[in-house]
């Protein structure tokens, strides 16, 4: 399209903006001398965005619904806008190092955000302004990140092939009872963990992870193994019988439970309970705004428990458990008497093992 | 004369700079930091010596490429020698059946393989449905998998130059190799076959190149098992963020492919890859 003169206008102004030869408020009174309309992406007005970037799919909508709406409405002059390109680690890293970061809060993990926080890449998380008691437990605030929701890695198994249904990691391992393919993530985060409870460690010593024993404990079935990397891979695996019993997260396993009508089914017992870490790049635009938001994310229990019900994120905050409707709350992972069966992620161990632990397990499943 | 050449290299320099600043410079620029990335120096080239990991996804991208290489060769030849002799008209159709499958995303054509392997599969299914096996064979998830995607993909991109090849070969002259008296067999074998072998070797390193950097399909028919150097740069780039250590490993592909590429320019007409033909 022909670039008009106006848009040339508008083009210089924001130009001068970067380069610091005007302010925003002279762009402002720019804006309105060239009678600019506040526009998507323009911050006319003085409406200011905060970018929130997630990973695709539904996310986007329930991201904005559930998170978003509810802090633009308490918070006038703010609008969320959701991005799915995917914040990965090296991502953020490559947008920090590069001074352009246009990211505010990234959905990234627990091992993101101690990684990014050593590279000094992130921004810590005000404690001030983001309340701890908004949150059921420690595992889901963390220096660098907070989690607004959680999740967890569970087993999932098509019950038409097995007699007897599995009810443990043991059992997962157990190749000459239960036969047939294994579906794990491609990703040492949560495989060890299971590994380790094969071998009879308790939920409460799991950490830290023995990764030589763990490691060959996946050693020993590897061949027997298929890899997912993404949610939507992991439940075709288990619906085309690719594999009969995997290690998946369990909003995939909810909906292969419910549409299957029960043919496939998951177990709360020896899950990984993880964070849904949000992290702030270091140098945010929208600055020390983020942290209300961060802060909003977490206090809002209605918002979590209604994300549940749409993308089957389990809610964080303390006073959301006991709003989930009875139907839902066999699939919340946090859930009390869910949250009892599984391990909690450590996520400093992990920030503090990853690049060589999950190097060593690349090696061992690619090996 | 020097005047008539600086005419031309002023019409070269805008795509020049174009090039240098917007391409070369910036991987330049990204492939330096495996030299100061975690410490100044070569310490991550010397993984290469010592690093299993690296020998181990070496040594499988090699493999990989160098059957994936040979498979498409011999297929893509069959398919150039029949186009060659066809009628004109038939010719054309040929032709557009060996460029149709270029047009296609890898992706689709990657998951168009996944429908046909998998256990539950079209082939599986139809074996099982004959009754001449009772378990499903395990066709994907593996480098058979693999193998089977990137021949697919790779087909087209031998057959192109090995039939310009091999259409530069005077048919009189196996018109008189009959003529004295040779059989259809050594006809092939002593007359078009040697003609044709510049063909095959510039449809050799074009698909060899290709099948180093070879990132979806390993990815999606592999089952996780296998990791070829794209698929492992990445990882280190985006997930481990070890950008040293996946930058050398970038490095190490490209100077590969330049290296393949200058050693063969000099006994294939390399023009012939990038369709100069003559």
């Amino acid at each position: 399209m022909l670039q008009s003169f106006q848009q040339d206008c508008i083009a210089l102004l924001r130009e001068k903006l970067a380069k610091g030869q005007i302010d925003r408020r002279q762009l402002m009174a720019g804006l309105a001398a060239l009678g600019v309309a506040p526009a998507a992406g323009a911050q006319a007005q003085g409406t200011r965005d905060i970018v929130m970037v997630n990973w695709g799919g539904l996310a986007n909508q329930g991201f904005g619904q559930f998170y978003g709406d509810p802090f633009s409405a308490a918070n006038p002059g703010y609008r969320v806008v959701q991005d799915s390109t995917g914040p990965s680690v090296g991502r953020i890293r490559s947008m920090v190092e590069s001074r352009r970061v246009t990211w505010d809060v990234c959905d990234s993990s627990a091992t993101g955000a101690v990684l990014l926080g050593g590279l000094g890449m992130a921004e810590k998380i005000d404690y001030s302004v983001v309340k701890r008691e908004d949150a059921i437990g420690p595992t889901f605030t963390m220096e660098y990140g907070v989690a607004p929701y959680s999740f967890s890695s569970v087993l999932v198994y098509d019950s038409s092939k097995f007699p007897t249904a599995p009810t443990s990691w043991a059992d997962f391992w157990d190749l000459r009872k239960f036969p047939g393919k294994r579906l794990l993530r491609r990703d040492a985060t949560c495989v060890l963990e299971a590994a380790s409870m094969s071998l009879g460690k308790p939920l409460n010593a799991v950490y830290p992870i023995d990764t030589r024993g763990a490691l060959s404990q996946v050693e020993k079935i590897r061949r027997d193994c298929v890899y997912w990397n993404g949610g939507a891979e992991s439940e075709q695996f288990i619906r085309t019988g690719e594999a009969v019993m995997g290690q998946i997260w369990h909003t995939r396993a909810s909906v292969l439970q419910r549409e299957s009508n029960g043919r496939f089914k998951f177990i709360w017992n020896q899950g990984i309970l993880q964070p849904g870490i949000q992290v702030v790049p270091k140098g945010n635009p929208a600055g020390a705004a983020v942290q209300r938001f961060l802060a909003s994310m977490m206090a809002n229990a209605d918002g979590q428990v209604g994300l549940l019900g749409l993308l089957g994120n389990g809610p964080t905050n303390p006073n959301a458990a006991s709003r989930v409707p009875a139907e839902l709350k066999q699939f919340n992972p946090t859930d009390p008497a869910n949250a009892a069966l599984q391990v909690p992620l450590d996520g400093n161990w992990w920030g503090a093992n990853y690049q060589r632990v999950n190097q060593d397990f690349l090696d061992t499943v690619t090996g | 004369m020097q005047a008539r050449n600086a005419g031309w290299w002023a019409l070269l320099m805008p795509a020049f700079l174009l090039l240098t600043v917007f391409y070369i410079a910036p991987i330049l620029q990204v492939l330096s930091i495996s030299f100061t990335e975690p410490e100044l120096g070569f310490g991550n080239y010397e993984r290469i010596l010592t690093n299993r990991s690296v020998q181990r996804t070496l040594s499988t991208t090699g493999r990989i490429a160098g059957i994936t290489t040979v498979l498409a060769l011999v297929l893509g030849y069959a398919i150039a020698y029949s186009v060659t002799m066809a009628s004109e008209r038939a010719r054309r159709w040929w032709i557009l059946c060996v460029l149709v499958p270029l047009w296609i995303s890898v992706l689709v054509r990657a998951f168009a393989w996944v429908t046909l392997l998998r256990r539950q599969g079209l082939i599986n299914e139809a074996l099982i449905g004959m009754g001449t096996i009772q378990e499903p064979l395990e066709l994907v998830w593996n480098e058979f998998g693999i193998i089977v995607g990137m021949v697919h993909y790779m087909v087209p991109y031998a057959v192109l130059p090995m039939l310009s090849a091999m259409r530069d070969i005077d048919p009189r002259l196996m018109t008189a190799a009959r003529g004295m008296g040779a059989s259809r067999w050594t006809v092939f074998s002593r007359v078009f076959f040697p003609l044709s072998l510049p063909g095959v070797l510039a449809a050799a390193v074009l698909t060899f190149i290709l099948s180093l950097g070879f990132y979806v399909t390993p990815a999606i028919l592999g089952g996780g098992k296998t990791l070829m150097v794209a698929e492992w740069i990445s990882v280190q780039i985006l997930d481990l963020i070890r950008w040293g250590f996946g930058t050398m490993m970038a490095t190490v592909l490209i100077v590969t492919i330049l290296v393949t590429l200058g050693v063969f320019s000099r006994i294939v007409n390399m023009r012939r890859l990038f369709g100069g033909g003559h």
